[in-house]
């Protein structure tokens, strides 16, 4: 087969191809994290690259104009490698970056302390534990085997009526046990019902017993280094899921998942990230990877399936069926993931197709299913999860919100890392009053809270109508026409920006933000309808997710994304989804909980054939709703003069 | 004394009244002029609340001469389809027409692209020649109809004249007309409750006060999805009657149009023997999509054949019987 060298600019690495390779996957196999929100199938226009030099063929596409292709500007997963090409992958079209940390300050809902020890809601009792044992060594009339022995020993201080051993473990057990005096640690950990002796160490290693929980999210991925001993974190890291390439959402990653060879990529890229995190995070805390002996995880269904090379297939096919909701513990090495080599990976488990671990995790953290109140929980992301109940019931649903609380589909769209807009605050004429950049640099773009941000504003300023539309005369000279037509709004001029590139909103990406809370805004709307309760019953509202923390909760009800209620009412519990995972990770009970109370408690409403969500969506495409009456505090002045004038 | 609880519905809202059509009195040059709306009930549902002001039907003219009608349509008037005034006034004289709906067909481009000076002599020449309201319709493309519109409703100022579509993506200009020559606006929903209301919230919070709108929530024609079209009006009806009064207007429908627009109006006998008669079909077509919305509370129909206005016409009266 014909190979040709193709150099990807500015990172100058060089890697062999073969003939009619798409660009896009030659800059996989060279490393590159690419954007590409669809997965390669040539319908989202992320994968920008510019061809320096070289022969490629180009499939025409829409998103390209004339000026740009004519600047070498082709899609990389549309362009097939021909001759020896360069490639330049420009700024915008990489996945970089390090995204936001829920800091300790955003996570203004209680801390560990308050869930696991004494005291707390759960006993601390982690999932995995290390015990000194100092056998006493055996006689002609105490001969039992070394690994009764072992056992019996570790009986005296646990409760453990079934326990099972592996036989690499029993291969090694008599040596060891010998060469080190019958003084030993044994590594227990939890699997499911029983207890497995994962290990026997020489000597005393039971002051270093390290943890790490996972919160697996489609976006991106953070671990908490965690001391199973004394319930500290360690060390915290996050970065962006690398599968991104791949597809921006579950479902185009299920679409590229479909077969086994690719499941195995979407698996191992994955797994890469999350051993550059606890590499990463073994280093800060200064401790021993080998000590890291249990990875808990939380993540949504279609992740734990990637993460496992699990086929995901049925997930996005009516009825849609996982394959798992509850994943057995298994050995994380089974999986690629580089901790004490007999270490073991727990999940946390799903409800359903669209409502995972990471869903189950937030409502453990919330604590709603431990209280008679009636509360309801927002994780917002691209799918949004919502659960409501008490201590008698949860019901939950999945709301498909389009990927513009990330910054996807958003012209100046981004997500919430260095140079994201995060908070914006407009005056009159839209012109800017004030602007919070991640990282404190030159804005580069909008991201979920900016945008929310900045829509809120426009519409207190008068710049939009309730539908979203710019109105010209309100805003000032900032509207212009745009290169695609239909008019946008500039936020800032290149000259302020950190690409040199024109920061701007169009009525297109106003649109979508509408969709993408219209779907979340009725979908709790069914959820409270489908147990024959209003906003009004609601006595707790939490908001979960990364992007949650970001939230201002006014502008969230000013543009109809969250119900007009008493702020008191709302609270932040931060990345619900690496808590939760802590949680289980230092309290056998607290996973016991989340298996039966909530996991298994939980009634799952499919909102795709629900008739309410069907005829009322379109009431929630305006700012903040067609129906005012349910904003009370945002009723306008103008309405009033309105009736006044019937009433004449 | 009765075993069973009475079943009548008591309603709490009422549609408001909109009135097109200015006479000298008010500032115009209209003869006569209508008003729709003040329903308290279900259309004719006596018993229950009033249908104080029978529906009205407008007859439908274009400003150019339509190259696609049906031939009994183009029998009933003859020669006057050359000219909007004389179609006009053939409409008003000879078939009692209170109303018309002046389509300005000829002003899309792909359709004779007349100007807006064009359009506006021929809105003017109808005003003249006849002296009922006028309804004022664009060409469905947006971007000409608000060059076209306004110039049109500069050159009808005063006359209150009811000027469309508007949508939700495309009002302001439309609405801005209306406001500054004293027009009534008709609001264009795309069978779609929730947008129709959206729509009048938009329109009034630029001013428009909510007797100066009429909501046209799309029409289908029998056999073409009437059920569906039927089901929305008569649903936003239901929410106004209950007291949702931004829903609370008068609805239009382009009965005509529709009608004429299916293949079972059209189709010649020779095409479908089966079918009858075509010099009768589209008629009967246009009668049945009528009486249709005539039950989900239509306030405005706009028709085409004279002998099917007469028709309806006729329903109405007996309808509106004590």
């Amino acid at each position: 087969m014909k190979t040709h060298s193709i150099t990807f600019l500015p990172d100058n690495i060089t890697i062999q191809a073969a003939a009619g390779k798409s660009v896009l996957d030659a800059a996989v196999a060279a490393g590159l994290a690419v954007n590409s929100v669809c997965g390669g199938d040539g319908v989202c226009g992320k994968c920008r690259v510019i061809v320096k030099s070289g022969k490629v063929t180009a499939k025409p596409n829409m998103f390209l104009d004339r000026r740009e292709i004519q600047r070498g500007m082709a899609l990389a997963c549309q362009t097939f490698i021909d001759g020896d090409v360069t490639i330049d992958v420009p700024f915008e079209s990489r996945v970089g970056g390090v995204p936001q940390l829920a800091t300790e300050d955003a996570i203004r809902y209680g801390s560990i302390s308050d869930w696991v020890g004494e005291g707390a809601l759960f006993p601390h009792n982690p999932l995995f534990q290390k015990i000194y044992l100092d056998l006493p060594k055996p006689t002609i009339s105490d001969c039992i085997c070394d690994q009764e022995r072992l056992y019996r020993e570790i009986r005296r201080s646990r409760d453990i009526p079934i326990m099972q051993t592996g036989l690499a473990v029993l291969q090694r057990l008599p040596d060891i046990l010998r060469q080190c005096d019958w003084k030993v640690t044994a590594l227990l950990g939890c699997r499911g019902g029983t207890v497995e002796v994962v290990d026997v160490e020489a000597g005393d290693t039971s002051a270093s017993n390290l943890g790490v929980a996972l919160d697996l999210g489609t976006t991106t991925v953070v671990a908490h280094l965690v001391d199973l001993t004394t319930s500290k974190t360690l060390a915290t890291k996050a970065k962006y899921n690398s599968q991104i390439t791949f597809g921006d959402d579950v479902i185009s990653r299920i679409m590229y998942g479909a077969t086994p060879e690719r499941r195995t990529q979407l698996r191992d890229v994955v797994v890469n990230d999350i051993n550059d995190l606890i590499a990463g995070l073994v280093v800060d805390a200064k401790v021993k990877l080998n000590d890291v002996c249990m990875v808990a995880c939380a993540g949504n269904t279609t992740m734990i399936h990637l993460l496992c090379a699990l086929n995901p297939a049925n997930i996005r096919k009516d009825p849609y069926i996982p394959a798992v909701c509850c994943p057995p513990v298994i050995r994380a090495a089974e999986v690629g993931i580089k901790i004490n080599s007999r270490g073991l990976l727990a999940t946390l488990p799903s409800v359903a197709s669209y409502v995972g671990g990471d869903v189950v995790a937030d409502v453990l953290v919330s604590g709603m299913m431990r209280s008679p109140d009636l509360s309801l929980l927002i994780d917002l992301g691209t799918n949004g999860e919502l659960v409501l109940g008490n201590s008698d019931w949860l019901v939950c649903c999945s709301a498909s919100a389009g990927p513009s609380f990330e910054g996807g589909g958003i012209t100046c769209g981004m997500r919430a890392t260095n140079g994201a807009i995060e908070h914006i605050q407009l005056g009159r004429n839209g012109d800017i009053v004030q602007c919070n950049v991640v990282g404190g640099s030159k804005p580069l773009g909008l991201c979920g809270s900016g945008l929310i941000d900045a829509v809120g504003e426009l519409l207190k300023a008068g710049c939009i109508d309730r539908r979203g539309r710019f109105d010209p005369a309100a805003c000032g000279g900032r509207l212009r026409e745009g290169d695609s037509g239909g008019q946008e709004f500039l936020l800032f001029p290149s000259a302020l920006t950190a690409l040199g590139r024109d920061l701007v909103l169009t009525e297109a990406d106003i649109n979508n933000l509408i969709h993408s809370k219209g779907s979340i805004y009725m979908a709790m709307e069914c959820l409270l309808d489908h147990v024959g309760m209003s906003f009004d019953d609601l006595q707790h509202v939490y908001i979960a997710g990364g992007f949650g923390n970001y939230l201002k909760i006014d502008q969230g009800i000013r543009i109809g994304l969250l119900p007009d209620l008493d702020p008191a009412k709302f609270k932040y519990i931060g990345n619900g989804s690496v808590q939760g995972a802590k949680m289980a990770l230092l309290s056998q009970e607290a996973l016991k909980n989340v298996q039966d109370q909530i996991a298994g408690a939980m009634t799952y409403l499919e909102l795709s054939t629900n008739h309410k969500y069907m005829n009322e969506y379109s009431s929630c495409l305006f700012l903040p709703h067609t129906n005012i009456e349910k904003f009370p505090s945002l009723m306008p002045a103008p309405q009033k003069q309105t009736d006044a004038a019937v009433a004449r | 004394m009765s075993i069973l609880d009475d079943a009548k519905e008591k309603w709490t809202g009422t549609i408001n009244e909109v009135t097109i059509g200015a006479t000298k009195q008010d500032g115009g040059t209209r003869t006569s002029v209508v008003t729709v709306g003040g329903a308290g009930a279900l259309p004719f549902m006596n018993f229950e609340g009033p249908t104080p002001r029978a529906p009205v039907v407008a007859m439908e003219i274009w400003d150019r001469e339509p190259d696609d009608w049906a031939q009994p349509l183009v029998d009933a008037f003859g020669p006057v389809l050359k000219s909007p005034a004389d179609w006009a006034r053939k409409c008003v004289e000879e078939f009692g027409a209170e109303m018309l709906c002046l389509k300005l067909a000829g002003t899309h481009p792909d359709f004779g692209d007349a100007t807006p000076a064009q359009a506006a002599e021929v809105v003017k020449s109808v005003l003249k020649a006849v002296g009922v309201p006028l309804i004022i319709w664009g060409c469905d493309h947006d971007e000409k109809d608000n060059e076209v519109l306004p110039r049109c409703s500069q050159a009808a100022a005063g006359e209150r004249c009811l000027l469309g579509a508007v949508k939700e993506d495309n009002y302001k200009t439309l609405v801005a007309s209306c406001l500054a020559d004293g027009h009534t606006i008709l609001g264009l929903s795309p069978i779609d409750i929730n947008i129709a209301k959206q729509i009048n919230i938009l329109v009034s919070e630029m001013g428009l006060p909510l007797n100066r709108i009429v909501m046209y929530p799309t029409t289908g024609a029998l056999g073409y999805g009437i059920e569906y079209a039927h089901s929305i009006q008569e649903r936003g009806r239901l929410a106004a009657l209950s007291g949702d009064k931004i829903m609370s207007l008068p609805v239009l429908c382009m009965v005509g149009s529709e009608a004429w627009r299916t293949k079972e109006a059209k189709a010649s006998q020779q095409e479908n023997p089966a079918w009858g008669d075509e010099k009768t079909r589209g008629i009967y077509w246009e009668i049945g999509t009528a009486s249709t919305f005539l039950q989900a509370g239509s306030d405005i129909l706009v028709m085409r054949h004279p002998a099917a206005v007469a028709a309806i016409r006729k329903t109405i009266s007996e309808l509106m019987v004590k």
